[in-house]
Order: C-alpha cells, then sequence, then structure tokens
C-alpha cells in the first residue's frame, strides 16, 4: 500500500489536464474476444468547464457529452471500433457531433509478453462546434500490466490534425495512464492520468497544457458488463476544471464462446 | 516383448500400435544421448528397494529385471509439421509408453530421472501402498535429480488408468502435467467388460500454456496447442477402420487443466466402463465429457462408412489440434468435423437409479471455495476454509464407509481426485445414483456431490483437484488413516 500512495504522489505531482470530453478512457491492451461486440456509452458532464465561445467551439462548462463506442472483435488480435459523439447543452438540446473508427491490433497472449501491447489507430471527424480540428488522427501505443491486484496501463497517443488551425502544429503529445488496485473481485480503484502537452516539437506551457487527474472506480460485476465512473480534477487553465464521467459497456458475444467455455 | 538395453522396445508399443519410423529414430538418438549421459554420470545415487546403487550401476544390472523402465528426459517433440515443442517425456515419447500389466501380477517398474530437478511418477487409479503411489505429499519418496529409483507394486484394479508426474508445476508451466511426463497404464482385467474387435487408445493433452484473464476475473491458463497421442490433428496417422467394426476407444484426459468434450460424428458411444471400472449401465451417448484425468472406456460400433474426425466438439479446441480422423476401409475424402451439439453429460446416465444401498458410518463434508487474490493472479483454493498445507487432517477408519460430501461453492468445476481408493457415486445435484465407482469426479460450480468411500487401503492419502493451477494454489487435503 505505501508503494500505492507513493506512485498516487507522483502522479498527482505530475498531474497537469484534460484530453476531449467525449471519450476518456485509459485503454487496456487487451482486445474485445473474436466475434464479440462490446458496445459502450460514455457519459461526461463537465461540472466546471470553459464558459465562453472560442474560435467558434461552443462552451463546454455544464455540457454533457455522450458517446456511443460500438467495438467489434475480429480474431484473438484485433478489432475495430466505431464512435458516435454528441453533445448537449442547456437549450441546444442533443447535437451529432461526430464520427470516428478505431483500428487496433495487439500482442495474442499466446505470444506470452510479459506485459500487454497494442496499438491503436482512430481517425474521424468533429464538427467545429466541437473542436476547431475537424479531421484528426491518433496513434496510440498501450502498454499495460495486471499483476496480482495491481494494475498499470499508459498510453503515450500522438495525435495529428488533418483539418483545422492545429495543420501546422504537426504532431502532438497526449500521453494517458492508469494505475489501480483490486480492493476485491467486484472493485477495482485507481487513478487515471489524461493530457495534451501539444506539439512534441515544442510542447506548451504548462498553462497551455492540458492535465487531468481522475480518481476512478471499475465495477467487475459480470464479464458482459464493464462499469467505470470518476471525477476528474483539471488544474491548468487550458483544462475543464471538473468533470464526472460513467461508462457503461456491455459485451455480447453472439454465441462466440471464449476457448475455456 | 523384452529387448534389454533398447528402453523404446521394453516399454512395449506405441499407442498407435506400431512405432514411425520419426519415433525410431528420436528414441535412438534419446537413447544414444542417454547412453553417453550415463556414462558421464558420477555419483549419482539411486534410491531402490535394494538399496543406493549408482545410477549407471542400476541401469546395467537392476537389482530386479524391470517389467518396464521409464527413462525421464527432456525431448524435443514434433506436435505438428510446423510445431515443435521442448518438454520433459519417458523414453523419449509422447504419450510415454503404454505399460500393460495384469492385476494381481507384482509388477516393477524401473524409474531413471534425467533431469536436474526432482521428479515422481504418480499410478494414477490404483489401489497399491503409500510408497508406491507416487504423491510426496503422502510420503512417497521423490526421485532425486539424475537418480533412479525401482517401484514394486500389485496392480489393481484392472482396467484404464495413467501413470503422471506428481511434481508440483507452481508458476512454471514447463512443470507438473503441463509437460509431457504422461502415459497409460492398462491392467488386463479379468473379464472383459464388453466385446469388441480393436482397441484404441486416445490420450488427450493441451501444450503451451500460458496465463490468461478469465471471465470469472481472475488468472487461468489457456494453450496455443491441443493433440491427441501427442500429435495435432491432421498430423497424426488416421485410424483404420472396417464397416461393422466394434471398436473399443480407451480415453485418458492428461491435460493439466481443461476439460474436453469428444464427438465422431454419425457414431455413438456406448460407455463400459468410467476411470477403469465398469459401469452398471452401458449406456450411449453422442458426446464424452472427460475432465482431467478421467478415462472413459467406450465401444463405437463403426456402422457411418466415411472419414471422420473424432475431436473436440468445440472448434477453438479442434482448431488447436485436438481431433483425429477416423477412416473407414476404401473410403476416401475431406474429413468430416464433429457437429455443434449442445453438450450434455450426466454421470447418473452410467448408474443404477437406485439409491446406494448400504448406510455410510461416517460423512465428512468437504467444502471447496477461493479466494481472490487479484485479478493478475490465481485463486487461492480452500477445502473446508483451508488451503494446504494448512488443512485439517480427515480422518478415515479402516473397513468404514464414509460418504464424502462434496459441495463447490465456487464458480469453476472441479475435477476432484482421490489417491490409491476409489468411491462409488451417491448423488449428483441432489439426484441419487449407485454402482459408479470413479477416482476423479467432476463437481460442477454450485453443485454437490456425494460419494461413498469405503476405507480398504491404510495410509495416508491425498485428495485434490486434477487441475494442476488448484491444486498448486492449496486445493489439496491429506486423509489420514486413525
Amino acid at each position: 500500500m505505501k508503494f500505492f500512495f507513493i506512485v498516487l504522489f507522483l502522479i498527482a505531482a505530475a498531474a497537469a489536464t484534460a484530453q476531449g470530453n467525449y471519450e476518456i478512457q485509459v485503454y487496456g491492451a487487451d482486445t474485445v474476444a473474436p466475434g464479440n461486440t462490446m458496445v459502450e456509452l460514455h457519459s461526461n458532464f463537465t461540472a466546471d468547464g470553459q464558459t465562453r465561445t472560442i474560435d467558434g467551439v461552443a462552451p463546454t462548462d455544464h455540457a454533457e457529452h455522450e458517446t456511443i463506442e460500438i467495438t467489434q472483435g475480429i480474431n484473438d488480435w484485433s478489432e475495430v471500433g466505431f464512435y458516435i459523439f454528441t453533445l448537449e447543452q442547456s437549450g441546444e438540446g442533443i447535437q451529432w457531433v461526430g464520427d470516428h473508427i478505431r483500428p487496433r491490433v495487439r500482442v495474442p497472449e499466446k505470444w506470452r509478453w510479459p506485459v500487454g501491447v497494442s496499438l491503436s489507430t482512430e481517425v474521424g471527424y468533429q464538427r467545429a462546434i466541437a473542436s476547431p480540428d475537424t479531421w484528426t488522427w491518433e496513434i496510440r501505443p498501450i502498454v499495460d500490466k495486471q499483476t496480482g491486484r495491481w494494475y498499470f496501463a499508459v498510453n503515450p497517443a500522438l495525435e495529428r490534425t488533418w483539418h483545422g488551425p492545429d495543420v501546422n502544429q504537426g504532431i502532438g503529445f497526449s500521453p494517458a495512464a492508469k494505475i489501480s488496485y483490486d480492493f476485491t473481485k467486484q472493485i477495482t480503484g485507481g487513478f487515471e492520468y489524461y493530457a495534451d502537452y501539444g506539439s512534441i516539437t515544442s510542447i506548451a506551457s504548462l498553462h497551455n497544457q492540458q492535465q487531468q487527474l481522475f480518481p476512478a472506480i471499475d465495477l467487475n460485476v459480470s464479464p458482459d458488463w464493464e462499469i467505470n465512473f470518476g471525477v476528474g480534477i483539471g488544474p491548468t487553465a487550458a483544462t475543464d476544471h471538473w468533470i464526472v464521467k460513467a461508462i457503461v459497456g456491455r459485451r455480447f458475444d453472439w454465441g462466440h464462446k471464449n476457448r475455456a467455455e | 516383448m523384452k529387448v534389454p538395453g533398447t528402453y523404446f522396445n521394453v516399454a512395449g508399443p506405441l499407442p498407435d500400435g506400431s512405432p514411425t519410423r520419426r519415433s525410431f529414430l528420436r528414441g535412438a538418438s534419446c537413447f544414444a544421448a542417454a547412453t553417453m549421459f550415463s556414462r558421464q554420470a558420477n555419483a549419482a545415487i539411486a534410491r531402490s528397494s535394494a538399496g543406493p546403487l549408482p545410477l549407471e550401476t542400476q541401469l546395467q544390472n537392476p537389482p530386479t529385471p524391470p517389467d518396464y523402465r521409464l527413462e525421464i528426459a527432456e525431448i524435443e517433440w514434433e506436435l505438428s509439421s510446423k510445431r515443435r515443442i521442448r518438454t520433459a517425456a519417458y523414453n523419449g515419447q509422447i504419450p510415454g509408453p503404454q505399460l500393460r500389466l495384469t492385476e494381481g501380477k507384482p509388477a516393477t517398474i524401473q524409474i531413471v530421472n534425467r533431469l536436474d530437478h526432482p521428479e515422481i511418477v504418480h499410478w494414477h487409479g490404483q489401489w497399491i501402498p503409500v510408497d508406491a503411489d507416487g504423491s510426496m505429499e503422502e510420503g512417497s519418496p521423490m526421485i532425486p535429480a539424475k537418480a533412479g529409483t525401482t517401484v514394486h507394486f500389485t496392480p489393481r484394479p484392472s482396467g484404464l488408468h495413467w501413470y503422471h508426474t506428481h511434481a508440483m508445476a507452481n508458476r512454471d508451466l514447463k512443470r507438473g502435467l503441463y509437460c509431457g511426463q504422461f502415459g497409460v497404464l492398462h491392467v488386463e482385467p479379468r473379464v472383459n467388460p464388453g466385446l469388441y474387435d480393436a482397441e484404441q487408445f486416445i490420450v488427450l493433452h493441451d501444450w503451451e500454456p500460458y496465463y490468461s484473464s478469465s471471465d470469472d476475473g481472475s488468472l487461468m491458463v489457456n494453450y496455443v496447442a491441443s493433440s491427441i497421442n501427442g500429435r495435432m490433428m491432421g498430423h497424426d496417422t488416421p485410424i483404420q477402420v472396417h464397416e461393422g467394426q466394434r471398436v473399443l476407444f480407451h480415453i485418458v484426459n492428461a491435460s493439466a487443466t481443461e476439460v474436453h468434450w469428444l464427438a465422431l460424428t454419425g457414431h455413438q458411444f456406448q460407455v463400459l466402463a468410467l476411470d477403469g471400472a465398469p459401469v452398471p449401465t452401458q449406456a450411449k451417448v453422442g458426446v464424452l465429457r472427460i475432465g482431467p484425468a478421467e478415462r472413459i472406456s467406450a465401444v463405437v460400433t463403426m456402422n457411418a462408412p466415411g472419414v471422420w474426425i473424432l475431436g473436440e466438439t468445440r472448434s477453438s479446441f479442434r482448431n488447436a489440434g485436438m481431433g483425429t480422423v477416423i477412416q473407414y476401409s476404401n473410403r476416401s475424402g475431406v474429413p468430416q468435423e464433429p457437429p455443434m451439439i449442445k453438450p450434455y453429460w450426466d454421470y447418473r446416465l452410467f448408474g443404477n437409479p437406485s439409491p446406494v444401498v448400504n448406510k455410510p458410518d461416517l460423512t465428512i463434508p468437504l467444502v471447496f471455495t477461493s479466494r481472490f487474490k487479484g485479478h493478475g493472479a490465481l485463486d487461492q483454493w480452500m477445502i473446508n476454509g483451508k488451503s494446504y498445507p494448512d488443512t485439517d487432517p480427515l480422518i478415515l477408519k479402516e473397513g468404514q464407509r464414509h460418504r464424502l460430501v462434496f459441495e463447490n461453492r465456487s464458480v469453476d468445476d472441479h475435477p476432484v481426485h482421490l489417491h490409491r481408493h476409489n468411491f462409488e457415486l451417491v448423488s449428483i445435484k441432489g439426484a441419487v445414483t449407485s454402482g459408479i465407482r470413479k477416482d476423479v469426479v467432476i463437481v460442477e460450480a454450485g453443485t454437490t456431490v456425494e460419494a461413498d468411500l469405503v476405507a480398504n487401503n491404510p495410509g495416508n492419502t491425498l485428495f485434490h483437484c486434477h487441475q494442476q493451477d488448484h491444486m498448486d494454489s492449496g486445493f489439496m487435503a491429506l486423509f489420514r488413516y486413525a
């Protein structure tokens, strides 16, 4: 436990904000099982965010972002995810924001690597009301490790804008990380860290970086369900200061049982 | 037939009846290597009933000419033309040599351990003394690294049994039953329970284990490959049959952890014996469920000419190699896979519907539970709330009938095994039966099985789940005679 708190302290010390408020999740290396479909609803409410319209982007304060993510397992080393982003603001109703597609490959478990490794790439469009950069691409290496009750994951993601004001920024660096501990079989608690440091060739000042730390909990109530809940704190000016996030996922195996079943 | 000096001959025929050129060459090279090693071995001491002797001396001049000789050594084995593994095995072959003994006729087995760690061989299903049984928990001696021993026992009961390493694997997935140390032990019965024209031995195993996250939240062992008689499907010799022939399949599940379901399209299995013991009702079934360490002897009447696959009903295991081709004479073509059948198995099909008549003298509850140790760890297993070796002793009274009540409160099925005895199934999930004698029974998750044990073989008696990862994580207990 002592180690746990030391790591938490280090993460907290490094924490500075947050990525887009549509999908707030640190990826693990696992992919959805072959023939299975995972349907997730990401619900993110910005309790204290940007109150002004900046560069045509709607304020985030008190905005509710609902994202539907559908992921199809292809084989034991790949999956494809598809996103539908929506935004709900007072007086504006529900608005479609955009869609992304995200293929992902992993090192199969049977290769017996000491850590889980996968590589995700995500490309898609979002309307200018949500982001001035309307076409973006991301590549996300994922490394994770579950050992005993501890879980560690890092996602040093790289982003590239294809259309929008950040086209000339080049490649941006948006890492995420997670550490958690299995308190019981059903309850896992820990911290998730999200950041956007700006261009890798010109790291933004701390003031302009997005950094966010989420104390989060995972509920492992059933192999068919995924439940994650967290509250994010964004200490920098460029970050929404308080976000409440929830992920509820349901796995459908369509009769494709795992090997061991 | 025995030919001194060539262990693959001493060991008897391969399960498929005759050695292939490849296995002969492999055996010959292993023998040459073994001989070379023997010459280099220095001061290795063997434990034997005749007293310690240098290993080389014992190999050349065993105190009692053995009926069989087993040599444990690392080998490279070809599961298929594309998949070779390195594992420990008996006499350079997988499965190990088939040992055919006669019930009631004393047997002598010489064992040489060429590995650099101690080993032990368990004679699974035999009612023999502790010294010979092959379980260090009971007090059987281990065979030290690079040493030998000789085991003497009088085989009983008859039927299909097997022998295998009883060493712990712990987290080493190259040890214990994850490796190739297993083989068929067939004790010839005085009377055959059924008529048959041909006999085929089928030994199942899973290979290249790795840890994987499981649906129930803890680590589990998964496998890359599976085999029948040491070969992946498509890389063995088809079993040739004739129309109208009655083929007796002797099936052993030597997997470290996996329950397997087997089917042969268009055919039915008439089950004659479970764990070597004849069953009261020789029921016919389309699918066989066989847990780790279980044995099934079943006759198939070959009445559907064609080319078929005898294999796992689940495509994932079949694709990993668990299948073998059954080919009728004068038939050719693409082998037909087993159908997708909803698996069903009930031991009671093979028992008497009436309950066990004799009342138990004592009842011993055995409650199986697990303790979560993290999503990245194996569960800790407990019997009556305690993990081996911290379990309370379970006391048997000689000559008395003990009702063992296996209550599985976990979410996993467990193939539990009792050493040196067998038991009669009394009830399964509350439904009574009688006449089925076994030494391994699968207790399904959340259910209770009752079985009667007559304590007639004094000495420490190990009871454990036969899934290697479970027994290594505390799922064992020792019965002691009062």
